[in-house]
């Protein structure tokens, strides 16, 4: 079970970074078409244009890992799809908000705009024409919006040698993704998941079987006439297993197992169940999970056969128009990102060439030589080494150039520039650091990330510039009792010296939160990061339309200054002083926190003191779940723990009795044994699904937890008033809840999910929830993650600001103080090494 | 001796084959990637593993993969590093950045080694022996990628005399190449030349005082004419097979110095296929190194016959 949210988030992630060169403004879809072409954009009347000269401006970058397969429809990592980048383009793409594309109520370059890019106009809703007249499609009855959007393309679309792209070229690529027989990796990425276009699962699995998830609880689907016989549990997604688990004949456990199969499976490895069990005690009517039946049963659906590319949701639909029918309604920012994702289009007859059969299975390796490359993007494929270096220079038959889209007005000087200065972009590969650092302090590349014994002499730079990261780094404690107990009576374990159930005390793990200074921890081991204080990282985007980040709001603020005992009132009701005035570190209030564990794990009789000294005669131990051998990190981490903690607890009963140490290597056992409380801690976080901090909350308290087997969501109350209502559910419920389950109170019925309610109350819900689960502590906020880089002088940015939807622009804002020559001249006069 | 060879020859092929199953064995034994279950993904990977006779017995997986060598000069394509691309080309195409550099290496240190082992022996206990033979302790002492860092630090970054990395394209013999390349072959040469002059030095130390020079020297021959006629030629009874084994090197590349000027060669390939069970590259760099490892023993056995006398007149028996 816990893969599945973390693959979900980081998939997601993945989606948002594919797919945030395209999106438009809620209101667009009202926008009236316009011919291909005639781009609406307003065009700079009133802004000095800057003509750049024909110099050549080069982006130098280097990766560890060349690209070898930017095929779209079979790359599989980040890695692979960097050219991607700068050789495909989408319907809709993001620009800063600026004099041209201003956006009410939001400064210049404080936000994004979506406008239309290979689109010609915003989408069209065209629902209620298209439900009449292809009853193919199975829009709901009921529906009357956001099923069936038309788009007009431009006319001036071009692969690089010039050949025109037109819709029906989208059309055939979307076949060639989800054509059965080529196995596509990304063919899943368009039929699976929420922004899937209709019908294209039926024309990609046709004719085979497949696990269709079931989408509704047990006793609904019986209610609808389904047969508990046609029933089936992932059971490798819910039970956290796989093919290891076999039955008493060694046959492995398949994925799919039905609910009236009885096999028992896994006894070797002491989880054993059948699929019978499963369902008995989790999904069927009235069991405790029955809620979670559709995230975990479904029944196996076979495809049929011959099924026809015209029946799939994408057809051209007019003179050069596309109209777009998904299986779920989709609007405004996901609608022209994820759903109107483009990223499948391909050269079709270039794409045919490449396409071999082998012993029955088909393989390609279009995109994957600048022979085999084709792009619509502003740049293209010039030359390619495997393993070596890849060059891209500017493709002059992209429309961009001459659209008037790709333009913007600079703050500093308040002319319009265009976009995309650079004229070549060079990869190289470069494994080693040090060389990284040499080249880039030769003037031969454009950043350098900064290593941790760089941070010293360049974190002051003016050409610095820090990244924030995803993910809060916390310190995950054990409270597993049960576990706990075990472990302690274990036969070679001393009791008489060492103690492991003090964990579980409240007031101990307490007395470690605020133990801990975390802005000192980040100086001395990691620099780069920050201190973190609350479960959800800055980058969280609440609302995409607008860019509007979680972190940011009155709600998360005051969740923390709660949490943290800071009271806005000392700093004038200001929200943003008091909670930069939040360390987290109090060891005054530590001391208290620790004689308080003290006394409770004496009576408890956790520990003793028999020598009534006032100091506990065992000391506790706590094991940190390693993966791998210990990095430098994890050793200067498990340094300061304990320096810091032994630092706090002087003059304490724990006095010289916390010690910190590495558990064996745990390879990707690591995070089973944090859960089943076999090891002890471990600084973790969670990562991905940018544009949904919501879905956090079902993270945090999901039952067999991300982080612990041990916590019970479902017991901890929460009690919040929402619209003059006093409501009390255990925090899963409000979790759940949060997330689009309807909860039933008092005989009423409630959902506060996406659409359900104001984001104002949703936010409400997820701020009391993240302090209510930093409340449980179970895991000790700790590290804001990030990185630093510096940035050549032959560059900089038009924005500074770092936005997690434009990061700071990309490519296309990035402008340069050099060019080549010049740069090479400048670079000569500083003796070769140019200082930062 | 055509006996002896077809012989050895013979049993090469046994062995090769032998290698090869083992190793295709247990590479396809290594477990494959966990696939995340609810990955949408992952659906498409299992199909695709099944098209591709994963789940089929490893002997019929061998018989297919030998039929598709044998029939066609198929080694597969790559599933993995290089998705869909032939896994031959890919090989092929790589292995010419690590042969070039390899070989301008090569070229120089052989001479330049086994002269400084001769210079030593020479003149033996002298402070010429004492200053070579300390410096190639000491160069033989430090590891290769140090070296690496070194040269790239002084004389690529501070001298700016050299590029950092290797130029790319597949001008392999051009002067720019070849000024790109210098690094790369500077740093791969000093332990090969402390080897050689170690080796050389060692050998002709103890020729050198054998009772049979005595009797050259004694036969009239000048002690020039007796070391290059009779010194030198014992000495290479150790000496040659120590060429091949740096030529066999030559095809080996060096990963660790490949990665550090970026030199796109066969050095890491196998390592990445390995790390990567990527099957088909793993497979053909296996039977590729096998054979070539193989080879090189049977040419060195088969150059002692033209070397030493002795080994000649013994296969006549």
């Amino acid at each position: 079970m816990k893969g599945k949210k973390l693959v979900a988030m980081l998939l997601a992630s993945v989606m948002c970074v594919g797919l945030l060169a395209g999106c438009g403004p809620k209101d667009a879809p009202n926008a009236t078409p316009t011919p291909g072409g005639e781009n609406t954009q307003p065009v700079g009347a009133n802004y000095e244009k800057v003509e750049f000269d024909d110099q050549k401006y080069t982006y130098l970058m280097s990766v560890s890992i060349l690209p070898a397969n930017w095929n779209p429809h079979t790359y599989q990592t980040a890695d692979d799809a960097v050219p991607l980048d700068y050789m495909t383009d989408s319907l809709f793409t993001a620009v800063y908000n600026d004099a041209l594309n201003p956006v009410d109520g939001m400064d210049p370059y404080m936000g994004y705009k979506l406008i239309p890019a290979m689109a010609a106009d915003y989408p069209v809703d065209v629902t209620a024409e298209v439900k009449a007249a292809r009853p193919e499609f199975n829009i709901p009855e009921a529906a009357t919006s956001g099923y069936a959007w038309s788009v007009k393309l431009r006319d001036d679309l071009k692969w690089d040698d010039g050949t025109p792209i037109t819709a029906q070229d989208f059309v055939d690529s979307l076949e060639r993704v989800l054509r059965g027989e080529l196995l596509n990796y990304r063919a899943a990425d368009y039929y699976d998941g929420s922004y899937v276009v209709a019908n294209a699962d039926k024309y990609s699995l046709q004719g085979t079987t497949s696990f269709k998830g079931l989408g509704m609880t047990v006793a609904a689907y019986l209610e609808q006439g389904g047969k508990v016989e046609d029933l089936y549990i992932d059971a490798y997604t819910f039970w956290n297993c796989d093919e290891s688990y076999t039955d008493a004949d060694g046959n492995p456990l398949s994925q799919y197992v039905s609910v009236l199969d009885e096999t028992v499976y896994g006894e070797a490895v002491d989880d054993a169940f059948s699929g019978k069990e499963l369902y008995d005690a989790y999904f069927a009517p009235g069991a405790e999970y029955e809620s979670m039946a559709g995230d975990y049963m479904g029944t196996m659906v076979e495809y049929e056969a011959d099924y026809p590319m015209s029946n799939v949701g994408l057809y051209v639909s007019g003179d050069n128009e596309l109209t777009f029918v998904f299986r779920n309604a989709l609007d405004g920012f996901y609608l022209m990102t994820y759903g109107m994702s483009t990223t499948y289009l391909v050269k079709t007859d270039l794409y045919d060439s490449c396409l071999t059969e082998r012993e029955g299975v088909w393989s390609s390796n279009y995109n994957s030589s600048v022979e085999t490359s084709a792009s619509c993007g502003p740049y293209k494929l010039s030359d390619f080494q495997r393993d070596k270096s890849m060059h891209l220079v500017k493709n002059e038959n992209w429309y961009g150039w001459d659209s008037g889209i790709y333009t913007y007005v600079d703050p500093s000087d308040g002319k319009q520039y265009d976009m995309y200065q650079s004229t070549d972009i060079d990869i190289q590969y470069v494994q080693e650091a040090a060389t990284n650092k040499t080249m880039f302090l030769a003037g031969q590349l454009m950043t350098y990330g900064l290593q941790a014994e760089d941070f010293d002499q360049y974190r002051s730079s003016e050409f610095c510039y820090a990244i924030p990261g995803q993910s809060v780094f916390g310190l995950v404690m054990n409270g597993y009792m049960k576990v706990l107990q075990e472990r302690e009576a274990a036969s070679d374990f001393d009791k008489n010296t060492t103690d492991l159930e003090m964990m579980s005390v409240e007031a101990f793990k307490k007395a470690l939160a605020v133990s801990i200074d975390r802005d000192d921890m980040c100086a001395s081991v990691s620099p780069a990061r920050s201190a973190g204080f609350g479960l959800i990282g800055t980058r969280y985007v609440y609302d995409p339309e607008t860019g509007a980040l979680y972190r940011d709001t009155p709600q998360a603020k005051k969740a923390l200054c709660d949490f943290y005992s800071v009271d806005p009132a000392n700093y004038g009701g200001d929200l943003d002083k008091a909670v930069a005035a939040i360390t987290g570190f109090d060891p005054e209030a530590a001391v208290g926190f620790f004689q308080q564990a003290f006394e409770e794990g004496i009576e408890k009789g956790y520990i003793t003191d028999n020598d009534g000294d006032g100091i506990s005669d065992q000391t506790v131990t706590i094991q940190y779940a390693l993966s791998a051998e210990a990095s430098a990190f994890m050793e200067k981490t498990l340094a300061y723990l304990n320096e810091s903690i032994g630092k706090a607890a002087t003059g304490t009963p724990f006095e010289g009795k916390i010690k910190f140490i590495f558990s064996a290597v745990l390879g990707n056992k690591w995070s089973e044994a944090i859960q089943n409380g076999t090891a002890d801690c471990v600084l973790a976080g969670w990562s991905g699904a940018t544009m949904d901090p919501f879905g956090f909350a079902d993270t945090w308290t999901a039952d067999r937890s991300y982080w612990t087997n041990w916590f019970d969501s479902k017991a901890v109350s929460m009690t919040m008033t929402i619209k003059g209502e006093e409501l009390t559910m255990s925090l899963r419920d409000w979790a759940e809840c949060l997330n689009g389950n309807m909860k039933t109170v008092n005989g009423k019925e409630y959902n506060f999910g996406y659409g359900q309610v104001d984001v104002e109350t949703r936010l409400d819900i997820l701020a009391e929830c993240e302090k209510t689960v930093m409340g449980a502590y179970v895991t000790l906020p700790m590290l804001a993650d990030g990185s630093m880089a510096l940035l050549s002088q032959q560059v900089y940015y038009v924005v500074e600001e770092f936005s997690p939807i434009m990061i700071r622009g990309g490519i296309q804002y990035l402008k340069y103080n050099y060019s080549d020559t010049e740069w090479a001249e400048y670079v000569a006069s500083q003796g070769g090494t140019l200082q930062y | 001796m055509v006996k002896y060879t077809l012989q050895r020859t013979l049993y090469m092929i046994m062995v090769f084959f032998t290698i090869t199953f083992m190793c295709f064995v247990l590479i396809r034994m290594l477990p494959l990637p966990v696939l995340p279950p609810e990955d949408v993904h992952t659906k498409i990977v299992m199909m695709r593993r099944e098209a591709l006779g994963y789940n089929e017995p490893y002997v019929v997986q061998f018989g297919i993969f030998l039929k598709n060598i044998f029939t066609k000069w198929d080694w597969g394509l790559s599933e993995i590093l290089y998705y869909g691309q032939d896994v031959w080309s890919i090989f092929v195409q790589k292995l010419p950045a690590t042969m070039v550099v390899n070989l301008y290496s090569i070229i120089w240190t052989i001479p330049v080694g086994i002269a400084l082992g001769i210079f030593a022996a020479l003149k033996k206990n002298t402070w010429v022996d004492y200053t070579i033979s300390t410096l190639t302790m000491v160069v033989i002492s430090v590891p290769s990628f140090v070296y690496a860092f070194l040269i790239q630090y002084l004389f690529c970054y501070k001298l700016q005399w050299f590029p950092f990395l290797m130029k790319g394209g597949t001008d392999w013999f051009s002067w720019p190449m070849f000024i790109s390349m210098v690094p790369a072959i500077l740093s791969l040469s000093f332990g090969t030349i402390a080897g050689f002059a170690r080796t050389t030095r060692a050998e002709l130390t103890e020729v050198l005082t054998s009772e049979f020079m005595l009797l050259a020297r004694t036969k009239g021959l000048t002690k020039t004419q007796a070391t290059v006629r009779h010194a030198l030629r014992n000495c290479f009874v150790v000496i040659v097979p120590a060429i091949f084994g740096q030529f066999i090197g030559i095809l080996g590349g060096s990963l660790i110095i490949e990665g550090i000027f970026g030199i796109p060669g066969v050095g890491g390939l196998t390592l990445k296929a390995i790390t990567g069970l990527d099957y088909n590259i793993f497979i053909l760099s296996t039977c590729f190194y096998t054979a070539i490892g193989l080879a090189a023993s049977l040419v060195v056995d088969i150059s002692y016959g033209f070397i030493d006398p002795r080994i000649r007149m013994g296969s006549k028996k």
